[in-house]
């Protein structure tokens, strides 16, 4: 069976850098692979070690830097090598800013070129901007059946059993390959590699194309025109809660002030 | 004249998400036209006097199949926009119909405004809420919206709404089990307590509880704590695919603060974390952190607020 899994390198909120002019940094805030494209790759690959195969990393770059972070992207594609995956591409392209649709496009246009794969998965959403829409995008551009926040995953014969968890239920399906879907945090534990894995990681094939190279190019329907960090309001005042009570009562004592309690 | 579509599950769906609609209709200069897979006459209630057409579908199948099959016959020559409520099923439709037609979507939008040159300017959050992305789009687009977040006009008079049969659509429903629900709405409290990972066991929850009641506060918590764990029912589950929740006061209890929790707790006046890791993330949200074991901070708090409430 011929896998892709769906990769974003994604900015990590949590250390998110700010340009003097207010914009985030896409210069200086560190990236990595997106937390639930993990859980992606690792569907991926139980799945391939269920059902044999071969499972390929799909990514597309949303943040440009294309020359300025090439070794950023590279490391962290290096990394799903090192899960376990065989193969890394990755469309690498300042015109793609971040646009789902034109990511969706890039992606379809990669995968087209290496063949087309059997089952697609990606992840319910990026941890920068949780968009949410790639794998059903993909799905309506390749002409195939979309299922989208699959918890679990279950191949029973030539099908598989998927259960797609819901705001307000949990439903299962029969699904039959070639398909598209998204799985959720829960979906899997990703594993950390193991120090033979990451050295092996690489000699793996890892390959950048622009889109020229795929022959498309941005559906200029959109375009992200800023990303500006909101000034953080928050008092940040520590207490040491190493004696209790004293922390207690300063803490209670600090929210009556605000009104917020009343004391 | 241009439409703006706007689907929903149920005629609430539609309710929901209406008021973004009207607004995109009025400055655009659209009619609104309302699409729900159940729910006929409750349907024309809902949406009349704001939509100039409403649909109701009858099918058999699987919602998102059946909604991108709807959604394709009602849109038209001259769509302005599709937009639902932020909802599993509608994202996946919508998301699909919009690649088909090759239109450019965007989910959990909050604000929208018309620019010059037909092309409009729509913002999101971004980077778990620490930031705003802005899009300039030429429509006709797609969007979603969090349920509720732009206000509807009331409905009033009354509206035909016309059956739309789509036939069979989508895979093949194999069960479906209804979650656990215990119907609290974390999402309009005040004051709400936040559970995280730094809670050992199910049964030591009950100080978190604790202190909730004596603040008259709600009881939400992370990820782990109801997706992983199940200690608790997803409705008290803070973040960006569960609640999101804007108390004047969250309190944080051994939360680490990952960006997907943080993004359902920023609209929240004042925040207070307590977490053992000085280094967890959740302290450059707080206003104030208590870097100390919850295990003996929570169970001073509760002291200290028994003793004044005496």
């Amino acid at each position: 069976m011929r896998i892709a899994a769906l990769v974003k390198v994604a900015m990590d909120p949590n250390l998110m850098k700010v340009e003097p002019s207010g914009e985030v940094s896409l210069r200086q805030t560190a990236m990595a692979i997106a937390e639930y494209d993990r859980n992606a790759v690792q569907a991926a690959l139980d799945l391939r070690d269920k059902l044999g195969g071969q499972v390929a990393a799909l990514s597309a770059s949303t943040w440009g830097m294309s020359s300025e972070r090439r070794k950023d992207y590279e490391a962290a594609l290096r990394e799903a090598l090192a899960m376990g995956v065989d193969e890394a591409h990755m469309v690498l392209d300042d015109s793609l800013t971040g646009v789902p649709l034109d990511t969706a496009r890039a992606l379809a246009a990669l995968a087209r070129s290496l063949g087309g794969f059997d089952v697609y998965i990606a992840s319910e959403g990026s941890s920068d901007m949780v968009s949410g829409q790639v794998a059903p995008m993909l799905a309506a551009i390749l002409g195939l059946p979309a299922f989208t926040y699959v918890k679990r995953i279950e191949p029973e014969g030539g099908s598989l059993r998927l259960t797609r968890d819901l705001e307000d239920a949990l439903e299962t399906l029969r699904a039959s390959p070639p398909l598209v879907m998204s799985v959720t945090g829960e979906s899997s534990k990703p594993r950390l590699p193991t120090l033979m894995q990451i050295r092996r990681a690489f000699s793996k094939p890892l390959k950048f194309y622009s889109l020229a190279d795929l022959g498309v190019s941005p559906s200029g329907r959109a375009r992200r025109t800023a990303l500006r960090a909101l000034v953080q309001k928050r008092k940040n005042v520590y207490i040491d809660g190493s004696k209790p009570d004293e922390a207690a009562s300063k803490l209670i004592a600090a929210l009556a002030e605000e009104g917020v309690i009343r004391a | 004249m241009s439409r703006v579509v706007v689907a929903g599950r149920n005629p609430q769906d539609v309710s929901s998400a209406i008021g973004f609609a009207k607004m995109i209709a009025d400055a655009s200069g659209s009619s609104v036209v309302a699409v729900a897979l159940s729910g006929g006459d409750e349907l024309g209630r809902a949406v009349a006097g704001i939509a100039s057409e409403a649909y109701a579908i009858s099918g058999s199948g699987h919602a998102p199949e059946l909604m991108l099959e709807a959604l394709g016959r009602v849109a038209g020559p001259d769509l302005y926009a599709v937009v639902s409520p932020a909802l599993k099923d509608l994202t996946d439709a919508l998301a699909r119909f919009s690649a088909g037609a090759g239109i450019p979507m965007l989910t959990e939008v909050t604000e929208f405004a018309r620019g010059a040159g037909g092309e409009v300017t729509l913002r999101r959050a971004a980077m778990a809420g620490r930031a705003v992305a802005e899009y300039s789009v030429v429509p006709p687009f797609a969007a979603t919206v969090a349920p509720g977040r732009f206000p509807a006009p009331q409905p009033s008079g009354t509206i035909e709404v016309r059956r739309l049969d789509v036939g069979a659509r989508g895979p093949e429903v194999l069960g479906v089990e209804p979650k656990r629900r215990e119907g609290v709405d974390i999402s309009s409290a005040d004051i709400v307590v936040g559970v995280g990972r730094g809670f050992r066991s199910k049964e030591d929850l009950s100080l978190a509880f604790r202190l909730a009641e004596l603040l008259g506060a709600a009881v939400g918590c992370s990820r782990p704590i109801a997706a992983d764990y199940g200690w608790l029912p997803e409705d008290r589950w803070i973040g960006i695919s569960a609640k999101k929740i804007r108390p004047k006061l969250y309190i944080a209890l051994g939360i680490s603060g990952a960006p997907q929790h943080m993004a359902g707790a920023m609209d929240s006046k004042l925040i207070v974390a307590v977490n053992k890791d000085k280094n967890a993330p959740i302290f450059q949200y707080a206003d104030y952190g208590v870097i100390g074991d919850l295990y003996q901070v929570v169970p001073a708090l509760i002291r200290r607020l028994e003793e004044l409430r005496r």
